[in-house]
C-alpha cells in the first residue's frame, strides 16, 4: 500500500476503535459464512445482534441509488457492524411536512453492504496475461487474489502498452488519471431521457423544471399520468405527494400498457396503449381539438397562448425560409399547402384522425376523442409523463407532440397545471431547490480528455466487433478498442445489445472493472478492483428533492481491502506520472464540510437566503476540519446527527412553483431558451441537429415515424395484420427489486420480487401458459427464461420484462436464466442516438427444459480467494 | 375490559411496494423463507371486444389491489388453542408471541392459522412469527412496518380505537373471513375490493414470494 495515499486511509481516519477494527477484519478474513441465510458475510454478525441496544448508535447512512427517492436511512452501528436500519424519524410526519421514508431497496442497503458476495481483494483472472491470455474464458474463469500494488501495476502497464501500440482511442471509458495520461474514447447518448434530451431544449427549454410543485398539484382538477409509474420508479415520497392531490379531489387518468402500481392506488381511469405508439395518439388528440374547437360555442384551444407563445402551429406562424407544409396544423389535419386534403404519398398524408391513430395505438377512436375533449374542457390539467414513452426507437416526435397538447389545452404556466416530466427526484414535486450546498473547495482541476472519438451507446459493441462507428451523415470512422474500463454505471449491464457486448468483451486485450460485487462488468473483466460503498466513506451529500438536504456520515470502516474510486484513480495517476504527490487533493471529509458550511437555505419569505448551519470552534475540532465559525439556521452537529434538514412547508407558503408562469405572462420579456424564445412546434434546429447525427432525417414538426421493433414490426404484413416471427411487444419496466441494476444480488429483495415476466391471459392461453410456469422469451438477439405472471393488468399483445437483472447466461441451455432486459435488446441507433429500451418484439413459449430455481435460492456470487 | 392492540391496513393506499415486509425482515434478521409480514397482490377483470371496433380489445373492469398482512394477533386465536406446549402465548396487550424455549416445532399452529402467520425456522427447529415488535412497542415506539410505509397505509394501536376511527371491516377477498379467529385488524377496503368468498380475481404472487 503506497504511503503517498492522500485520500482515504481507513486506519488513520476511522473513528472506530482499533480493537473493533481488528476483531472485525479477522472475522472477515476467511471464507465468509452466510449468517443465518440472510446472505451477510460476517461470523461476528450474530454476536453484534445479541449486543445490548444501548451499546450501539444510530448513524445517518447514505442511500445512493440512482432512483427518484434517495431517502433517509439510519444505520444502527454496534461494534463496527450495522445490525438494523430505520428510516426518517427526524420530525413528526404529516402530508405537508412528510418524513423522507425509504423504499424496499434503500431498506436493504445493510444486506447489500455486508453481503457475503462483497468483492474483498483486488483479483485477476487466472488465465489472463498481457495481450488477453485465453480471452474465451472471460466470464467463467477462476480468480486469483493480487495485491493493490500488483493491480495498479497491471492497469498502468497495460494502459501504456496498449495506447503505445494502438493509440489512446483504443481505450473505452476511463477516469481522470487516464484523461491526463493520454485520454480514452468515451460514449454518448440519452439513456434515461429518451428523445427528450435533444427535443426538450429546442422545443420548450428547461424541461426538468416544467412541472408542478407538490402543493400546486393539489389544485389540479385532472392529473394525466402518461407512461409513468412513480410509485415503482421513484420510491419514497413522490407517490405520497400524488396521493394528496387525489385526496384534494383531482381525477387521475393513466395512459400506459400496464395497470401499474401507481394506477392501482391513484387511477380513476386507465387507458391502455401499446408501447411506442404514443405519438399517433397525441397527434389524434390534436386533430380532435383543432377540428372541434369553436371559440364561441366549444372553446377547446388556448388560442391566446398559442398565438403569443408558440411557433409553428400553422403556416402563418413559421420562421423565415421554412417549407410552408412543415406546420403542425396541416400535418395533423393531413392538408397540403393549398389547404386541401393531401393525397397519398404527400408528406402530410393522412389526416391524423382518431381512426388512424387507433389502428396503431390500440385505443378505441371514441376514447381518444372523449379523452381529448376531457383534457381540453377541464381546468386546470396537469399533463405528466416520465420519459418511458420516449425511450423508443425513432420516437423523436413524442416530445413535440406532447408539448403541443399541453400548450393547446392551456396547461403551460398555470396554477394547478403544468406539463412535464414526473421522474426521478422531481417526481410530483418540481421547482428550484430551497437548499443549496456550497462549493467543495477542490484543489485539483479535472483533466481534459484529448481523445475526441465518441461512440453512440447503440453502437458500442458493434464498434468493438467491427472496428467502425457512425460519426455523422454517411460517415463511418475507424476505431480499434482493446482496453475496456468499467468505471461505474454498470455499462455492460445497462447498455442495449448486451449479447453482442459479451462477445465484444471476449475480443479485447484487457478489461478492468471496479465494483462492490461481481456484477456483469466485473464478471467479464480480467482485473477486478473492490470498491467501498458510501457507507464506508467519509460522508455523502445529496439533494433528494427540492425541500431537503441529506448529509450521510461514515458508518463503518472499509470492508476487507476495498478502496474508494478516488484513491484508485490517484494511484493510477501517480504510477502513470500525471499526478504530483506533492499536490494532494483535500480529504473528502474537508470537501464535504466545505459544502455544508457554504450551504444556504431559503427563508420563509421565499426570497432571502441564510446559511444553513452554525459552526463553532468546538465543532471544527470535533469534525477534524479547518474552517471559520459562522451563524446559520441550525447547529452543524444537529444536521450531522439527523442526517437531514428539511424545510418545513405548509399550504400557502412562499415556496410554491408554477413553471413557465412568467413566460406565459410575457414571452418577450421572459423568452424560453429555444431558438425563437417560444415553444417550438416547428423547430428547424431540432431537425438539423438530428439529421446531422447520421441515422435519421426528420422534419421540424412532430412527424410520426414507426419505431424499429415497435408495434408495426410485429407484423409480417400490416394491411392483413398477419403476425410475423416476433408477434408480441416487450418493454422493460422499472422494478422494485432494483434501482436500475443495483440491488439485484440482495437475497431479501430477490425473494420479495421474483423478476417475473408479465403477459396477458389471451396471449398466455394461446400458448398453454399459466402463472408460475417457466417461459422462454426469444428476440432477434437471444433467449431468456423466466417465471411468468399472467394478468389482465397488461394489454393483449404486450409483455414486460423488468429492467436491470444481471445476466446469467447458461451456455448448455443457450438461454439467459436471469432475464436481463439488455440481453434481449439490440442496439438500434435512430434519430438522436438515444437508447430505445422500450421497443422490442419477442416470441414467447412454454419452457420445456430443466426446472428454474427461484432467484432468491440461487447461490450468491461469492469469490473464495 | 382486556386490552387488544391491533393493526390497521389501508388497502386503498397500498401500492404493494413491500417496504413493510423488508423493514420487518431487516429488523428481525429474517433469512430467505421467513416472512413475518407478507404482501399479497390480487387482480381480476378481463378483456373484451370493443363493441364499436371489432378489431380492438378493451379492458373490462380490470382491477388490482394489494394487502399487507402480518400476524393478526387474533382475539380468538387458533394457534394458541392448538399449541401443545403453551409456547404460543397471548399477553396482556393482546400480542401473541412464541416462547422459543417451549416450542417443539410440531407446526400445529402453522396448520391452524388461516393467515400463514406462524413460520417454521428450519435451521432452529422452532416456529417464528410477527410479535408486533414487542420490544419497540413496550418502549413506546411503533412496529417497524408502521414507520416504514411510504404511503402511511399501516397503523397500529388499540383495536377499539382503530375500529372507532376506521370501521370494523377486517377481511376482503382473498383473505379468510374474520369470523373464524376474530383478527385484531381493521381494513379500509380498496375501491375495487371484493367481498370475502365472492371473489372473481386471482392472486398474482408467485409461490416463492409469499
Amino acid at each position: 500500500m503506497s504511503n503517498d495515499n492522500t485520500f482515504t486511509n481507513p486506519l488513520k481516519e476511522t473513528s472506530l476503535s482499533r480493537r473493533s477494527f481488528l476483531k472485525w477484519s479477522s472475522v472477515l478474513g476467511g471464507t465468509a459464512a452466510v449468517a443465518g441465510g440472510i446472505g451477510i458475510g460476517l461470523d461476528a454478525f450474530e454476536d453484534a445482534v445479541q449486543a445490548q441496544a444501548s451499546d450501539g448508535q444510530w448513524v445517518a447512512a447514505a442511500c445512493w441509488g440512482n432512483c427518484g427517492g434517495r431517502c433517509l436511512n439510519k444505520a444502527f452501528v454496534v461494534d463496527g457492524i450495522v445490525t438494523r436500519q430505520k428510516t426518517d424519524d427526524t420530525h413528526p410526519d404529516s402530508p405537508d411536512f412528510p418524513q423522507q421514508r425509504g423504499c424496499s431497496r434503500g431498506r436493504s442497503q445493510r444486506q447489500r453492504v455486508f453481503g457475503a458476495d462483497r468483492l474483498k481483494y483486488p483479483m485477476k483472472r487466472a488465465h489472463w496475461e498481457p495481450g488477453g491470455g485465453d480471452k474465451s474464458l472471460r466470464g467463467k474463469d477462476e480468480w486469483v487474489r493480487i495485491s493493490w500494488d500488483e493491480a495498479i501495476d497491471i492497469v498502468t502497464s497495460e494502459y501504456k502498452r496498449i495506447t503505445e501500440k494502438y493509440g489512446a482511442n483504443s481505450v473505452l471509458w476511463g477516469t481522470n488519471a487516464l484523461a491526463a495520461a493520454g485520454g480514452y474514447t468515451n460514449t454518448w447518448g440519452s439513456t434515461s431521457s429518451g428523445t427528450w434530451a435533444y427535443t426538450a431544449p429546442r422545443v420548450i427549454g428547461d424541461y426538468a423544471n416544467a412541472g408542478n410543485d407538490r402543493f400546486e398539484l393539489r389544485k389540479s382538477k385532472l392529473v394525466v399520468m402518461w407512461s409513468t409509474d412513480p410509485i415503482t420508479s421513484s420510491g419514497g415520497n413522490p407517490a405520497y405527494n400524488y396521493l394528496q392531490a387525489k385526496k384534494a379531489g383531482a381525477k387521475f387518468i393513466f395512459i400506459d400498457p400496464y395497470y401499474n402500481p401507481s394506477a392501482q392506488v391513484l387511477a380513476d381511469e386507465w387507458i391502455p396503449i401499446r408501447p411506442g405508439t404514443d405519438t399517433p395518439m397525441l397527434l389524434a388528440i390534436g386533430y380532435v381539438l383543432i377540428t372541434e374547437d369553436d371559440p364561441a360555442t366549444n372553446p377547446l384551444i388556448d388560442w391566446d397562448f398559442m398565438s403569443r407563445c408558440t411557433l409553428g402551429f400553422d403556416k402563418t406562424n413559421l420562421p423565415e425560409g421554412a417549407d410552408p407544409e412543415d406546420n403542425y396544423r396541416d400535418y395533423v389535419l393531413g392538408l397540403d399547402e393549398s389547404g386541401n386534403l393531401a393525397p397519398e404519398g404527400h408528406k402530410n398524408y393522412p389526416a391524423k384522425t382518431p381512426q388512424w391513430a387507433s389502428e396503431i395505438c390500440g385505443v378505441p377512436p371514441q376514447k381518444i376523442r372523449s379523452f381529448a375533449l376531457e383534457i381540453a374542457q377541464t381546468k386546470p390539467v396537469a399533463l405528466m409523463e416520465s420519459d418511458a414513452s420516449a425511450r423508443v426507437n425513432n420516437a423523436q416526435s413524442i416530445g413535440q407532440a406532447f408539448v403541443a397538447i399541453g400548450a393547446m389545452i392551456g396547461s403551460i404556466g398555470v396554477s394547478g397545471g403544468g406539463i412535464g416530466r414526473t421522474r426521478h427526484s422531481t417526481a410530483g414535486n418540481v421547482g428550484p431547490n430551497l437548499i443549496k450546498f456550497g462549493r467543495n473547495g477542490a484543489i485539483l482541476e479535472s483533466a481534459e480528455n484529448p481523445v475526441k472519438d465518441r461512440i453512440n451507446n447503440n453502437e458500442i459493441w458493434d464498434a468493438v466487433l467491427t472496428g467502425k462507428y457512425t460519426a455523422g451523415v454517411g460517415e463511418k470512422t475507424d476505431i480499434n478498442i482493446q482496453f475496456v474500463y468499467h468505471t461505474k454505471g454498470s455499462r455492460l449491464q445497462t447498455t442495449v445489445g448486451q449479447a453482442q457486448g459479451i462477445k465484444a468483451m471476449r475480443e479485447v486485450e484487457f478489461a478492468l472493472c471496479q465494483d462492490f460485487h461481481l456484477t456483469t462488468g466485473a464478471r467479464y473483466s480480467d482485473v477486478v478492483l473492490p470498491v467501498t460503498t458510501q457507507w464506508e466513506r467519509d460522508g455523502y451529500l445529496v439533494i433528494p428533492n427540492r425541500e431537503t438536504a441529506f448529509w450521510a456520515s461514515n458508518v463503518i470502516a472499509p470492508l476487507f481491502e476495498a478502496k474508494d474510486d478516488e484513491w484508485i484513480d490517484w494511484q493510477i495517476g501517480l504510477k502513470l506520472g500525471v499526478y504530483d504527490s506533492a499536490t494532494p487533493e483535500l480529504p473528502l471529509k474537508q470537501r464535504i464540510f466545505n459544502q455544508v458550511a457554504g450551504a444556504t437555505v431559503l427563508m420563509e419569505d421565499g426570497v432571502t437566503t441564510e446559511p444553513l448551519v452554525s459552526i463553532t470552534e468546538e465543532d471544527l475540532a470535533a469534525l477534524g476540519v479547518t474552517g471559520t465559525p459562522q451563524t446559520g439556521r441550525i447547529p452543524i452537529m444537529e444536521f450531522k446527527a439527523n442526517g437531514s434538514y428539511q424545510v418545513p412547508r405548509y399550504e400557502g407558503d412562499n415556496f410554491t412553483y408554477i413553471a413557465l408562469k412568467s413566460f406565459r405572462e410575457d414571452p418577450v420579456a421572459n423568452p424560453l431558451p429555444t431558438e425563437s424564445g417560444l415553444v417550438e412546434l416547428h423547430s428547424a434546429k431540432l431537425a438539423a441537429d438530428i439529421t446531422a447525427l447520421g441515422w435519421t432525417t426528420i422534419r421540424p414538426i412532430p412527424e410520426y415515424l414507426p419505431p424499429e421493433r415497435g408495434y408495426e414490426a410485429t407484423f409480417s404484413d400490416w394491411s392483413s395484420k398477419t403476425k410475423g416471427e416476433f408477434p408480441l411487444q416487450m418493454y422493460n419496466k422499472h422494478y422494485w427489486r432494483r434501482s436500475h441494476s443495483e440491488f439485484d444480488n440482495v437475497l431479501q429483495l430477490r425473494e420479495a420480487f421474483p423478476q417475473e415476466f408479465v403477459m396477458n391471459p389471451i396471449d398466455a392461453q394461446a400458448r398453454g401458459i399459466k402463472t408460475g410456469d417457466i417461459v422462454k422469451i426469444t428476440s432477434s438477439e437471444a433467449s431468456a427464461i423466466r417465471p411468468v405472471v399472467v394478468t389482465e393488468r397488461i394489454m393483449p399483445g404486450v409483455t414486460f420484462l423488468p429492467h436491470g437483472a444481471w445476466t446469467e447466461f447458461d451456455e448448455a441451455l443457450g438461454v439467459d436464466k436471469a432475464g436481463s432486459d439488455n440481453f434481449l435488446e439490440a442496439g438500434v441507433p435512430t434519430v438522436e442516438g438515444h437508447s430505445g429500451y422500450n421497443s422490442q418484439i419477442v416470441q414467447v413459449e412454454k419452457w420445456d427444459g430443466p426446472e428454474l430455481t427461484p432467484d432468491a435460492r440461487w447461490p450468491q456470487r461469492i469469490i473464495s480467494i | 375490559m382486556t386490552k387488544q392492540l391491533g393493526f390497521y391496513a389501508n388497502t386503498s393506499a397500498c401500492t404493494g411496494c413491500k417496504a413493510c415486509q423488508i423493514a420487518c425482515k431487516d429488523k428481525n434478521n429474517l433469512p430467505v423463507g421467513l416472512l413475518w409480514r407478507r404482501v399479497y397482490h390480487y387482480s381480476g377483470g378481463g378483456w373484451i371486444q370493443d363493441p364499436d371496433n371489432k378489431d380492438l380489445m378493451i379492458p373490462n373492469r380490470v382491477f388490482s389491489y394489494s394487502i399487507s398482512a402480518s400476524c393478526m394477533h387474533c382475539q380468538d386465536a387458533e394457534c394458541v388453542k392448538v399449541c401443545p406446549t403453551g409456547a404460543m402465548m397471548k399477553d396482556e396487550n393482546g400480542i401473541i408471541s412464541i416462547d422459543a424455549d417451549r416450542c417443539i416445532g410440531c407446526r400445529y399452529c402453522e396448520w391452524a392459522c388461516p393467515y400463514s402467520a406462524p413460520q417454521f425456522n428450519e435451521a432452529a427447529g422452532v416456529m417464528t412469527k410477527c410479535d408486533m415488535c414487542k420490544d419497540l412497542v413496550t418502549q413506546g415506539q411503533n412496529p417497524a412496518c408502521v414507520d416504514a410505509c411510504p404511503m402511511r397505509a399501516i397503523e397500529f394501536g388499540d383495536l377499539e380505537e382503530l375500529q372507532a376511527k376506521y370501521g370494523t371491516v377486517n377481511a376482503i377477498e382473498p383473505m379468510p373471513s374474520g369470523e373464524h379467529t376474530k383478527p385484531a385488524l381493521v381494513i379500509t377496503p380498496h375501491k375495487d375490493a371484493e367481498r370475502v368468498g365472492a371473489g372473481t380475481g386471482h392472486i398474482l404472487n408467485l409461490a416463492e414470494e409469499i
